[in-house]
């Protein structure tokens, strides 16, 4: 079982959403965005269009410690009690020192430790293969998350999700999301087994059912569940927080499952730009280790407009992130990839490259991928994160810098940025997939092998 | 009209005293308050808009503009308080549909709808369709905007308007949807009156909906 002494008490966390300063959701939104501006102001901190990956440790520090005053001056609001969740320095640092080193998924051979990155770490990200919640029609479940936890460099896997459940629409808080949910857990057991790999962890065993409910419903280990796979606690906007996450902590801190944490702020919204927005989910790490008591931690920060993180300021914000929070502390952070364009496009295939280069020197473990922008049904494919997991091994075993990967990346972005507003959607997967195999089509897998040949005269030296 | 170029500057410095002394100029100069905010605080919030749009800015300067020319208007409605005039409106009820606790982007649509003249009813988050009917009955909204960000919760959008539907009300309302899942074709499927990708996008559809001046082209559902 987990050593709760290791975290922050979760019944203070409580009592300070029931007890901490009331204020207006709309204010706090407010004061968000002029603190983070002033703290940009005073730290210094600057987005450079040219360097994407910056190379400047002074730049990270100071975008971290601009997040620990974000942190501690603004809090944490609960949506639910309208109150705002204070927290000292001292309880944040007392936390920091205590999170966990490692964890791991899997079992048996399965077994997969994560451990915490360093900036330009020689060691391979840990490749979290997610479909991120990509809808698709119940019949197709299985195939497509089979084709995401077959993949050799997946170390543990997450599915799609499903909008009909045996004809009747899977609606929030009904019966069917119940039903469905023990079903999604089901199915992604059995692709496991499918793929021959029945012990591998499945870091996100519900997708479906969104509910604590329906969740708690499907964490069992006779539908699949067991320990060594995880679940993911979302932050609902900047900096805060709501009864149902609470509720999911809840069960979550006496189960055997890992508990991650998710951030999706938005660039360009209330935080601002790719600096101020930096600052902010550098802050989200802190609310999901004392909020949530968050043994791992995901983000997903996306541009407000093109849904995805692969343009320029995207990119320099993930790698700002990853350092800031590599450099001083031991969390272990994953960075979601979302691209703009979809399966089987060129396009997809370099947004892949880029964002998996910046993430992997920058000091995160990888976990792709949403691609076409996360909204199409059927537009995913285990063939996204294994060219995502195959570029982040590459840079390890090339020993890249973060300058080195820095204009690599540049190429990458001057060649798809233009087209990102109108990216292409791509492929759905019975069209990029051989169904009776499950696996890439030949026109897939060579489209892949042409861009690594092109890569070549970029300074990617593909193995 | 010097006046007016000032008042869109004002706004979009996000001078909330500015826009308050200027409001107070137009009046004593005798310049009807629906002139002032079309010609003036509009064209500036208009500016704010397409900056946001292109991201030269970013939502905190949005608001910050869009309190000055809240500030700014309100010295015009309380001029007009007890007279018969009053700033015309067309009216909005806004919401994130049943079950749906993600509402950044209703609340993105809602400043830049309130920026463009539009009176909103915000309803919130998770609003129950039933709410949603009762509110139409009570409040006769030219629109209805839902959103939603998950699979699970846009299925009750296609019941909302069933709802509508079934207690006579959707004849006189136009719907609009947005949010994360929802892509135009469905939208168009279940029978809303419009879909806009994004904030801006939702104000050019919202005027559309309402009869109002459009000046370039929203995507229709």
């Amino acid at each position: 079982m987990k050593d709760h002494g290791t975290f922050f008490d979760f019944l203070e966390v409580i009592r300070r959403a029931e007890s901490g300063e009331g204020m207006k959701e709309a204010d706090f939104d407010k004061k968000l965005g002029k603190k983070v501006s002033a703290l940009m102001r005073q730290y210094e901190i600057r987005y450079h269009p040219e360097s994407v990956i910056p190379s400047d440790d002074g730049l990270a520090d100071r975008v971290y410690q601009a997040a620990v005053d974000l942190f501690l001056d603004l809090g944490v609001y609960c949506t639910d009690t309208q109150r705002v969740m204070l927290f000292s320095k001292e309880e944040l640092t007392w936390a920091l020192e205590h999170a966990p080193q490692e964890v791991r998924y899997g079992r048996e051979k399965e077994i997969v430790s994560v451990y915490p990155r360093k900036v330009e770490d020689p060691r391979d990200p840990v490749c979290f293969f997610s479909a991120v919640g990509t809808p698709v029609p119940e019949e197709m479940f299985l195939p497509i998350a089979r084709s995401y936890a077959q993949e050799p460099l997946a170390d543990t896997f997450s599915g799609p999700l499903i909008t009909s459940y045996q004809g009747i629409p899977v609606t929030s808080g009904s019966p069917v999301e119940v039903e469905a949910a023990i079903w999604n857990t089901q199915m992604l057991r059995e692709a496991a087994r499918q793929a021959g790999r029945p012990h591998i962890g499945i870091h996100n065993f519900q997708s479906t059912g969104e509910k604590t409910d329906a969740t708690i419903a499907s964490a069992q280990e006779k539908f699949g569940a067991f320990p060594g796979d995880g679940l993911l606690v979302a932050a609902i906007a900047e900096m805060k927080v709501d009864f149902e996450r609470l509720k999911k902590v809840a069960f979550l801190r006496q189960s055997p499952y890992i508990l991650g944490a998710l951030y999706g702020p938005l660039m360009g919204g209330y935080a601002g730009g790719p600096e101020g927005t930096a600052i902010a989910l550098v802050a989200h790490h802190f609310l999901g280790l004392l909020g949530f008591s968050a043994e791992r931690h995901n983000s997903f920060p996306i541009h407000i407009h093109y849904v995805c993180n692969t343009t320029r300021e995207m990119l320099w914000l993930i790698s700002m992130v990853g350092q800031a929070l590599a450099r001083n502390t031991h969390l272990m952070i994953v960075s979601n990839a979302f691209m703009a364009s979809g399966p089987c496009t060129e396009m997809v295939i370099d947004e892949l490259c880029a964002h998996s280069l910046t993430s992997t020197v920058s000091g995160w473990h990888l976990n792709p991928s949403a691609v076409a922008k996360n909204r199409h049904p059927m537009r995913c494919s285990g063939m996204e994160p294994r060219i995502h997991a195959e570029v982040g091994h590459w840079v390890t075993k090339m020993g890249l810098s973060r300058q080195e990967a820095n204009r690599i990346a540049l190429k990458l972005i001057e060649g798809y940025e233009k087209n990102i507003p109108e990216a292409p959607i791509g492929k759905l997967f019975h069209e990029c997939y051989r169904m009776d195999q499950i696996r890439p089509t030949d026109e897939y897998e060579s489209l892949f092998e042409k861009r690594k040949k092109e890569w070549r005269e970029i300074g990617l030296e593909v193995i | 009209m010097d006046l007016f170029k000032a008042m869109a500057e004002a706004v979009i410095e996000g001078d909330e005293e500015r826009t308050v002394s200027l409001a107070k100029e137009a009046l004593t100069k005798g310049v009807p308050p629906t002139e002032a905010i079309e010609k003036g605080f509009a064209e500036g919030m208009k500016e704010i808009g397409r900056l946001f749009d292109t991201l030269e800015i970013y939502l905190p300067q949005v608001i910050i503009s869009a309190d000055a020319m809240t500030a700014g208007v309100e010295v015009f409605r309380q001029h007009l308080l007890g007279q018969e005039e009053d700033l015309p409106k067309k009216t909005v009820l806004l919401g994130t549909i049943q079950g749906d606790v993600h509402d950044i982007g209703k609340n993105i649509v809602k400043i830049m709808l309130e920026s463009n003249g539009f009176k909103v009813y915000d309803l919130g988050r998770d609003v129950p369709v039933l709410n949603f009917i009762e509110k139409v009955k009570e409040l006769h909204p030219d629109i209805v905007g839902v959103s939603a960000l998950m699979t699970t919760t846009m299925v009750h959008m296609p019941k909302l308007i069933e709802a509508l539907r079934e207690s006579g009300l959707r004849a006189n309302v136009n719907i609009m949807l947005g949010g994360a899942p929802v892509l135009p074709e469905w939208a168009k499927k279940i029978g809303a009156d419009g879909y806009g990708a994004s904030a801006m996008e939702a104000v050019r559809v919202a005027k559309r909906l309402a009869g109002l001046q459009v000046e370039e082209k929203g995507e229709e559902a």
